[in-house]
């Protein structure tokens, strides 16, 4: 390694060389950013950040639950798809439970942070009863984007589909309840189906770009580009485009610039996607 | 005679409350067409409780809930519910009152945004159509907010606690905007407020909710004004004096009963 001051150049041209080994993780972690990205305007004006986060662990519960349920069962090869579904299967229910419902007796912020506190724990208990795939805990918390089959960049890209079709469709609904639940509800709307359909997408997100991303990097992309262009002062609307550039500008910079620093990528994700907060709030500085 | 006027919507006999267990009972309440109610208790006495039951947002413990027909409601909620960390306009909050309107796939269109100017134009903030919801002063917002509700054509205009924090100026002219919608254009409202003052001057009806006392009173202004009702809901008497030709209320030495006055 050469330091971080400046990109190697002969770096740079090895990195070019190896397009088959980063194409398709590239495109995966570019991808896993903007659709991310775009969600993260909802997470972070619903203030429910730490949502996302309890739903990222619970995803990676998933995942460790079916490789203790594959160890145990002594089944040989690993199951990629049925992994994927169990993660899915957790972070979707953790989304409807932990997003749509809005508890009058208990403050939310009580069953997310247990719900985090409790699959974290439950995520150290199950590793240290894996005894062949404890390696991956690393890569499954913090991210590596190396190794992307391409049928997980295939699901990513339905999925992308999905939510964001999903958004444009019912756009105004999603907005409005949101914004304001008490009116939606007084004026009649299922408020509680809309906030499901939202969450419903942020649940399905979540696995799906946490296995190629890794947890760290996918709860930052569901806050810090939103953030970023909120702290820039983006409308509504406006936002979500920025937010998904934002995305896509971060995981493409963490992706290249880890490869030829030789640092670890989800983190330089993370550091980059975070430089952006910093410029939003100096682009609104500057524009009063 | 007098003609029967169906309302547009009723309770009766309703128990009002949260996860089957019951805070009001007996509750009988009717909203005529132009009708200008205001519920009145202390505060968590259970007033958006009843508001919430009437427009069907909460479903009743027992007893019933009357819609003759279908009825346009405009809903103003607290101001301080509506978090203005989001980035709208306050053109943008304005047209939200046309959403449940419009149904899940039709878009707003030429229509919707007269209506939303009109209803802009009407409570005075049509030049705010384009500035931030979240940098506009209490009472801009909250004239946003009735705009939004406004902007749905409403045959009903409900409003939770619409004065609260505002200061006395502030308050005069929300009180006497709702009037102006009331007169103009035979709407019927139905308002909370926890300050009997604030309403004393402009509702024709009041009821009185106070879950604690199991209290649900309702009737015209006048007999809601003597002393024995108010005595009721405050547990101490209370006086009503006219100064200026504004109805004045406020708490006096003894018990309930002994000192009321009105004016």
């Amino acid at each position: 390694m050469n330091g971080l001051d400046a990109v190697p150049a002969g770096k740079l041209a090895e990195f070019l060389a190896a397009r088959e080994i980063w194409e398709i993780p590239l495109a995966a972690s570019i991808l896993s950013g903007a659709l991310l990205g775009v969600l993260g305007v909802y997470v972070v004006l619903r203030r429910t950040v730490f949502v996302s986060a309890a739903l990222t662990q619970l995803s990676t519960l998933g995942l460790v639950a079916t490789l203790l349920v594959e160890e145990r069962v002594h089944i040989e090869t690993e199951h990629a798809s049925e992994q994927l579904a169990v993660a899915i299967l957790f972070s979707v229910a953790g989304a409807l439970l932990l997003g749509a419902f809005r508890p009058r007796r208990l403050p939310a912020e009580a069953g997310v942070g247990a719900a985090w506190v409790v699959a974290s724990a439950a995520v150290v208990l199950g590793v240290s009863q894996l005894v062949h795939a404890a390696h991956d805990l690393g890569g499954m918390v913090f991210g590596n984007a190396v190794a992307v089959p391409a049928g997980d960049l295939a699901v990513i890209a339905v999925v992308a589909v999905v939510c964001v079709a999903v958004h444009a469709l019912f756009a105004k609904e999603l907005a409005f309840v949101s914004f304001d639940p008490e009116t939606a509800l007084s004026l009649g709307m299922p408020v509680r189906r809309w906030d499901a359909l939202l969450f419903l997408t942020i649940g399905l997100a979540i696995p799906v770009t946490a296995r190629a991303l890794g947890a760290l990097p996918v709860f930052a992309f569901l806050t810090l580009p939103a953030a970023a262009a909120l702290a820039g002062g983006a409308r509504f609307r406006v936002a979500f485009a920025i937010a998904g550039v934002i995305g896509v500008l971060s995981a493409a910079a963490g992706y290249v610039l880890s490869w030829v620093w030789e640092i670890p990528t989800g983190a330089t994700m993370v550091a980059i996607a975070a430089l952006f907060v910093g410029a939003g709030a100096l682009v609104r500085r500057r524009g009063r | 005679m007098t003609a029967y006027v169906s309302p547009l919507v009723a309770l009766e006999r309703a128990a009002i409350g949260y996860g089957g267990r019951a805070l009001l009972e007996g509750v009988d309440l009717a909203v005529a067409p132009g009708a200008f109610l205001a519920l009145v208790g202390p505060n968590g006495g259970g007033k958006t409780t009843v508001i919430r039951s009437l427009l069907g947002a909460l479903p009743l413990v027992g007893g019933h809930l009357v819609r003759p027909r279908p009825v346009r409601v405009g809903y103003v909620p607290q101001r301080e519910h509506v978090d203005p960390v989001w980035p709208f306009t306050a053109g943008e909050v304005a047209l939200m009152g046309r959403i449940p309107g419009l149904g899940p796939w039709r878009r707003p269109g030429a229509a919707d945004r007269d209506a939303v100017r009109r209803a802009m134009a009407t409570v005075g903030v049509e030049h705010l159509a384009d500035a931030p919801y979240g940098e506009l002063s209490g009472g801009q917002r909250q004239r946003t907010l009735i705009a939004r509700a406004l902007a749905a054509e409403p045959e009903l205009l409900v409003l939770d606690e619409p004065t609260n924090g505002m200061d006395p100026a502030a308050e005069l002219a929300t009180m006497d905007l709702l009037e102006e919608l009331h007169r103009g254009g035979g709407l019927a409202i139905v308002m909370v407020s926890h300050r009997l003052e604030a309403v004393a001057n402009y509702a024709r009806a009041l009821a009185f909710v106070d879950k604690d006392q199991r209290l649900f009173r309702v009737g015209l202004l006048e007999a809601m004004l003597r002393p024995e009702a108010l005595g009721a809901l405050y547990g101490r008497p209370v006086a009503v004096r006219e100064v200026d030709g504004r109805r004045v209320v406020y708490p006096v030495n003894g018990r309930a009963g002994e000192h009321g006055r009105r004016a």
